[in-house]
Order: C-alpha cells, then sequence, then structure tokens
C-alpha cells in the first residue's frame, strides 16, 4: 500500500509520538523527535520546539500507513461570525496538539469534572492520528469566507448509483482519527467535543476499522475489503515525496494561496450487500473486480504485484472491458498522473430493517485536484459492480495545510488576513 | 428522565447523610407568584440581600429561598394540573388539549428536586418507552392523558387518571414539605435540568403526540436559571468568570427560544423547529451543560 520510504517516515514519527507519551527524560527525548521529524521530511518542523508529534508541512494521517482503527467524524459550526469561528480552530487545533504530542492534562480540583476523560490512562501508545478538513458549506454566506473556498471544492453530488443519507453526507468540517485501538480515537474525539462544545455540533460519526500491511511495499498488500479482495494494491508509493507532491499535494494551479500543502479529500460511505456477494461465484466476482480474489494478482497475470495490462486484450476477453480495476484506471495515457491514494477502511453498523448486513467500505481518497476522483467516478458509473453497492454517505473535503511554527495554528491561513 | 433523577436522588440522599438538614424548620408556603405563567422571564427571584453573610450561610441561606421557589410551583402546579384533569372529567377534548402544555410548566421547573420523591416522578411523568407499551395499566400520568387526547382524540377512560394525577401531585406537595434539598441537590439540579433538555427535549420525544415539547424546554431553562439565580451572588464573588459564562449561556438559549414563543403565551409545536436552530441550540445546552457542571466544585457543594 505504500512504499518502506513511505514507511520509514510514519513509523519513525509515530514512533517518537510514543516516546513523548512515554515521558522519556525530556530533552533526550526532544532529540530523539527532532531528529525522527528530520529524517521523514516532516518539513520545517523545529526539532526543539514542542508539540512536535503535530507538527509538519502537511497533517498526520494522509500519506502515513493507516492506523488499525478509524474514526470520521463530521461537524456543523454553529459560530455566529468569522471571529469566533477563527477561535473555534485555535482552540480545535491547539486541543489537537496536545493529543497529538502527548500534553499531559491539567490536574484539577477533584470536585470539578476531571480534565480528561480517563479513558486512555496508562496507555503509553497510542498510536493517533487526527486529520482535519473543511467541507464545502464553510464556504458559504455565513462567514465570508467564498472568495477563499478551495476551486474544485462542492458539496459531493449524487454520483454513480448513489443514495446520500442527508443525516451522513456532507459538512462543514471532518475529522479523521486513526488510532491503535478504537478507544484511542473516542478518547481524542471526546477531548476535542469538550473544548468546542459551544461551536461545533456532530453532524455525523462513522466508526471504521482496517487490517494495516506489517510490512508495506509497493504493488502489494494484505489488507483485503469486505468483499474480501485485497483492496490498494495499486495505490501509488506514498514514499515517493515527488510523486506525492503531483498527485497529493495541492499547490498552485489557481488555488487560493492559503490551501498549500492542503489536499482534497473524497470519502465514500459504501454500503456492500455482503449476503448477496458471498452468494456470487468466484468468477464472477472476480470478473467483477478485475483480480484474481486470492492472490490479488491481475486477471492479466499471475503475481499481484504485476501490474494490469489491456493493451493486448482490447475486447476483454481476460480482463472485462468493465471489471471494476479495468474502468477505475484504464491503465493509459488519459489517465497517467490521475491517480488517487486510497486509504480507507472497512465498517459495520449491525443490521437493517430487512435483517441484512449493515457493513461496507469507508473510502476515503487524497487527490491534488477533485478533478481525479471525479473522472475515476465518471468512469466507474454503470459498473456492473453496483449492483453490489450503495453510496450511502460521506463528502468532498479539503485537508487543511499542516502547522510549522510556532503561533500557527489548523485553519490560520484560511482564516487570517481576509477584509 | 428517571435515570438521571434517581442519581441525583442518591447524591442529594448522600448530602443529606452528611448533615445539611437544618432548613426543615425554615419552609415557607407563602412563596411562589412566579408559578403561575407560563412564558414568564425565569426564575422570579431576588438573591441580592444575600452578600454580608459568611459563605455556608449564604449558601445555606440562598438554599432555603430556592426552597420557596420550589413550594410556590407546587402550589402553582396542583392549581395549573386541576384546571387539565377538570377538562379531562368534564369530556371536553379541545379544552384539556389546551390545559395540557399550561399544566406542566411548574414541574419542568422543579424537576429535579420534585423527581426527589422518585415514585411521584414514575407515577406522573413516565413516557410509554418505560412501559410494555401504551395498553399496560401500569402507565398513568401526564403522557397517558396525553396519549389519549393527541392519539385518540378522546377522553375515554381519562378521569380516573385525571383524579389520580391530582392526588399524586397532592402528594408530591405534602412529601416536598419535609423532603430535604440540600444546596448540593439545588446546585446539580440546575446542571441536570438543562441535560433534560438536551437529552430529551431537543429531540421531541418528550411531548411526541401534542408536539409541546418547547413548553417543557422552556420551563426546565427557567427552573435551571432560577436555581442559579439563588446562588448567583455567591458564585459571582468566588468564580465571576463563571457567573459571566452562565450568564450568557442562559442568555444565548433564551435568545434561540424566543423566536418560539406565541402571542398570549406558550411556545410554538415542536414541528415547527428549524434544523438549524435546533443544531445551534444543541451546541447551547452543550456549553452551558459544561459551565453549570463547575457550579458545585465553585459553591464548595461537590
Amino acid at each position: 500500500m505504500s512504499s518502506s520510504a513511505g514507511r520509514r517516515g510514519s513509523l519513525s514519527r509515530r514512533a517518537f509520538l510514543g516516546t513523548a507519551a512515554v515521558g522519556a527524560v525530556a530533552v533526550g527525548g526532544a532529540a530523539a523527535g527532532g531528529i525522527a521529524v528530520a529524517t521523514s521530511g516532516g518539513g520545517g518542523a523545529a526539532p526543539a520546539a514542542p508539540g512536535r508529534g503535530f507538527r509538519g508541512e502537511h497533517q498526520l494521517g494522509v500519506l502515513e500507513q493507516p492506523a488499525p482503527h478509524g474514526l470520521l467524524a463530521a461537524f456543523t459550526c454553529v459560530d455566529p461570525d468569522r471571529e469566533t469561528l477563527a477561535r473555534t480552530f485555535r482552540e480545535l487545533s491547539d486541543e489537537l496538539e496536545g493529543l497529538l504530542s502527548g500534553r499531559p492534562a491539567a490536574a484539577l480540583d477533584p470536585a470539578l469534572p476531571p480534565a480528561d476523560n480517563g479513558v486512555l490512562d496508562e496507555v503509553t501508545d497510542p498510536g493517533l492520528m487526527a486529520t482535519l478538513s473543511v467541507g464545502a458549506s464553510l464556504f458559504d454566506d455565513r462567514y465570508g469566507l467564498a472568495a477563499r473556498k478551495p476551486r474544485e471544492l462542492v458539496t459531493m453530488p449524487f454520483l454513480a448509483n448513489d443514495r446520500l443519507d442527508p443525516r451522513r453526507s456532507h459538512g462543514d468540517l471532518l475529522l479523521v482519527l486513526q488510532g491503535k485501538e478504537p478507544d484511542v480515537c473516542l478518547h481524542a474525539l471526546r477531548r476535542v467535543m469538550r473544548r468546542t462544545r459551544a461551536n461545533l455540533v456532530l453532524h455525523w460519526l462513522q466508526d471504521a476499522f482496517t487490517r494495516p500491511d506489517a510490512k508495506p511495499r509497493v504493488g502489494q498488500t494484505q489488507s483485503r475489503n469486505l468483499l474480501g479482495f485485497k483492496d490498494g494494491t495499486a495505490n501509488p508509493d506514498a514514499g515517493d515525496a515527488e510523486l506525492m507532491r503531483r498527485l497529493v499535494w495541492t499547490a498552485g494551479g489557481g488555488e487560493p494561496a492559503w490551501t498549500a500543502g492542503g489536499t482534497y479529500q473524497a470519502v465514500r460511505v459504501v454500503r456492500m450487500l455482503v449476503e448477496r456477494w458471498d452468494r456470487a461465484g468466484l468468477t464472477e466476482q472476480e470478473a467483477l473486480i478485475g483480480r484474481h480474489k486470492g492472490s490479488g494478482a491481475p486477471l492479466s497475470g499471475t503475481a499481484e504485484s504485476e501490474a494490469p495490462r489491456y493493451d493486448d486484450d482490447p475486447d476483454g476477453e481476460r480482463t472485462p472491458l468493465d471489471a471494476h480495476i479495468r474502468l477505475a484506471n484504464p491503465r493509459d495515457a488519459s489517465t497517467r498522473g490521475t491517480e488517487l491514494l486510497r486509504r480507507g477502511f472497512s465498517y459495520s453498523r449491525g443490521i437493517d430493517g430487512a435483517g441484512l448486513l449493515d457493513q461496507g467500505l469507508a473510502f476515503i481518497s487524497y487527490q491534488s485536484r477533485l478533478a481525479h476522483f471525479l473522472a475515476a467516478t465518471d468512469r466507474l458509473r454503470g459498473e456492473p459492480l453496483e449492483e453490489y453497492l450503495l453510496p450511502e454517505g460521506g463528502g468532498f473535503f479539503f485537508v487543511l495545510p499542516g502547522v510549522t511554527r510556532d503561533g500557527d495554528h489548523l485553519g490560520r491561513s484560511l482564516l487570517t488576513g481576509m477584509p | 428522565m428517571r435515570r438521571s433523577l434517581s442519581v441525583l436522588a442518591l447524591s442529594a440522599a448522600l448530602a443529606v447523610l452528611a448533615g445539611c438538614s437544618d432548613d426543615g424548620g425554615q419552609v415557607r408556603s407563602e412563596g411562589g407568584g412566579s408559578g403561575s405563567g407560563s412564558t414568564g422571564s425565569g426564575s422570579g427571584l431576588s438573591a441580592s440581600d444575600l452578600g454580608t453573610q459568611s459563605s455556608n450561610q449564604d449558601v445555606t441561606a440562598a438554599t432555603n429561598q430556592y426552597r420557596t421557589y420550589v413550594q410556590g410551583e407546587v402550589t402553582a402546579l396542583r392549581a395549573a394540573a386541576k384546571k387539565f384533569t377538570d377538562a379531562v372529567r368534564a369530556g371536553n377534548v379541545a379544552e384539556a388539549k389546551k390545559q395540557y402544555a399550561p399544566s406542566r410548566v411548574s414541574w419542568e421547573r422543579i424537576e429535579p428536586i420534585a423527581g426527589l420523591v422518585e415514585e411521584i416522578d414514575v407515577a406522573v411523568d413516565a413516557r410509554v418507552d418505560d412501559f410494555a407499551g401504551v395498553d399496560d395499566p401500569k402507565w398513568t400520568g401526564w403522557h397517558k392523558l396525553e396519549y389519549l387526547l393527541w392519539k385518540k382524540n378522546t377522553t375515554a377512560g381519562g378521569a380516573a387518571l385525571a383524579t389520580k394525577l391530582d392526588t399524586d401531585l397532592a402528594t408530591l406537595d405534602t412529601r416536598l414539605k419535609t423532603v430535604d434539598i440540600t444546596p448540593k441537590a439545588v446546585a446539580l439540579g440546575a446542571g441536570a435540568l438543562i441535560e433534560e433538555v438536551s437529552e430529551g427535549k431537543i429531540t421531541g420525544e418528550e411531548d411526541r403526540y401534542s408536539r409541546t415539547d418547547l413548553w417543557d424546554f422552556a420551563a426546565n431553562v427557567e427552573g435551571s436559571k432560577a436555581a442559579y439565580t439563588v446562588f448567583k451572588p455567591i458564585l459571582a464573588a468566588k468564580n465571576p468568570t463563571l457567573t459571566t459564562a452562565l450568564d450568557s449561556g442562559f442568555t444565548a438559549v433564551e435568545g434561540s427560544l424566543k423566536p418560539y414563543q406565541v402571542a398570549g403565551g406558550g411556545y410554538q409545536s415542536y414541528t415547527a423547529l428549524k434544523p438549524a436552530d435546533k443544531t445551534r441550540m444543541q451546541a447551547q445546552l452543550a456549553a452551558l451543560s459544561e459551565e453549570l457542571a463547575k457550579v458545585p466544585a465553585a459553591l464548595g457543594v461537590a
């Protein structure tokens, strides 16, 4: 799913978080962290500054190997004006910085409610990551931010065979939390919500999980979605900084200056009709996806790491023309340079009214242009696999640039310098 | 909500054990005057004469003042309930529907304290969720009558329920005269009322047949403010940041409710509540709850 270089970067960054949380001797910890961040290319993070786990040119949780558990929390902003909204971003950013850098919670008079909920007491290495993004609705007439809207950011329309539930779609803000265990995400969510009670109202919440690769390699994964197929084999190399600059990070291109270092985030909560899928023949399943189920190899080859070949199969005899991976990425000149970085999770939400399992894929992709995602979705429209899928929620968001120095905070570049 | 109230009852009982019982002889039943209106500004209390005493005496005096408020509300409650139950007994559906929401206002203002008499709370204010179904004979009180009036459009079968409601409220009146109302119960009650709004009123589940939830919402807020108001001079001296936050918190919630007031008293139907207003109210209530959670510690009664 991601390269060794990407893994090295993320591991060192997260390993440092562990060190910080254990509360190693402050000076030694700071030095180690500084080295780790510098090696990871964390981009301008001051070695001895506090909050190292939080800081970087980009937010944590995009390029890094996913954590086993995720929580997607979309919020509605109720601040009456831009000034209050700016304060909310400062508070939210500070809370995330405290959580990610292992800042101890204040010890209060025991007669008062405690500052921390205690859920993670004695957990020394939560492996927390947090990624904050903004939705198109934040740029409506409430805060006068229309001129600052990322050029391509729109409210996610109904795509393909969508049945978007407004109670599970869109939002002014999206916070994607990741951690080694589910309670890591819940702990952070409760802390963030408590800090922003008057300002942010939870709009929707989605639990998520995945099985990240122990040893990630480009072109291979052991991570499978709930259809039982490997998911992420064809992901671009997240450790290739130059490639990520082109495919993931937004810069220039007529975008507002504040967006540099951010990325477009497409979230699709896609229900999978798993009972029905389990009744489909193996050959049929493989034809719908375009890969062998067991090995993950493309139908055009025998090994997972082989790139799919379609040039010698114009009529779709080996790989059907409407197979999922062939439509998503036809591997020709038309789509080169538009690959998405996928960071999806599985989810399970109990049973529906018909007694069927309510499970699926919380698809998340990051891309420098939303147009890349929309084009891929457009190619997939009407694919036969749709019979087993029902997109029910999610939204389009823009991930805020990271925080690199004192006095900076998430959302600062978006909200300052306005008339 | 019965569960949260029983927690409160427990903590109140513990406070009694700790010994805050010298206010039992200071019951004054002549108080009130704030309880009969349904759209009043709130507490009707003035706590300005409390400033010169030492802190403990202040807290005790404030609690006694609150007890007077409760007595006034109970008196008003029985009178308002009787108008409702009379209409039910007379078989007048339209009049009964009109009197339903006003009959609950004083109850909702003092609910955490009234909930100290737990069996009365269950008898008069339980919702169908606590029972096997709408035909469960153990289900009595306001919401059973609400069900008959709005879902069945009848008073048939209601007379006995109406009379039981009157009797239960008379029992409440008697029992509250001897129940210890501790400073801690009052301080926690202020917070509990706003939790009630956040959990049950804002969702529209309290008055699901009549859609008069906003009446109860407003009464909960008024009752919470009344409890806060008796303590405010003490809090202001100890922690002015907290009183500033609480004042603006109440002002924000009241400001959001105001557009839903109707001429002649009362509130619009819950169905009129705009989604954006509801979302903003959720945040305002939650923020107010965070501040109210600091009150017991600030008063030194936690």
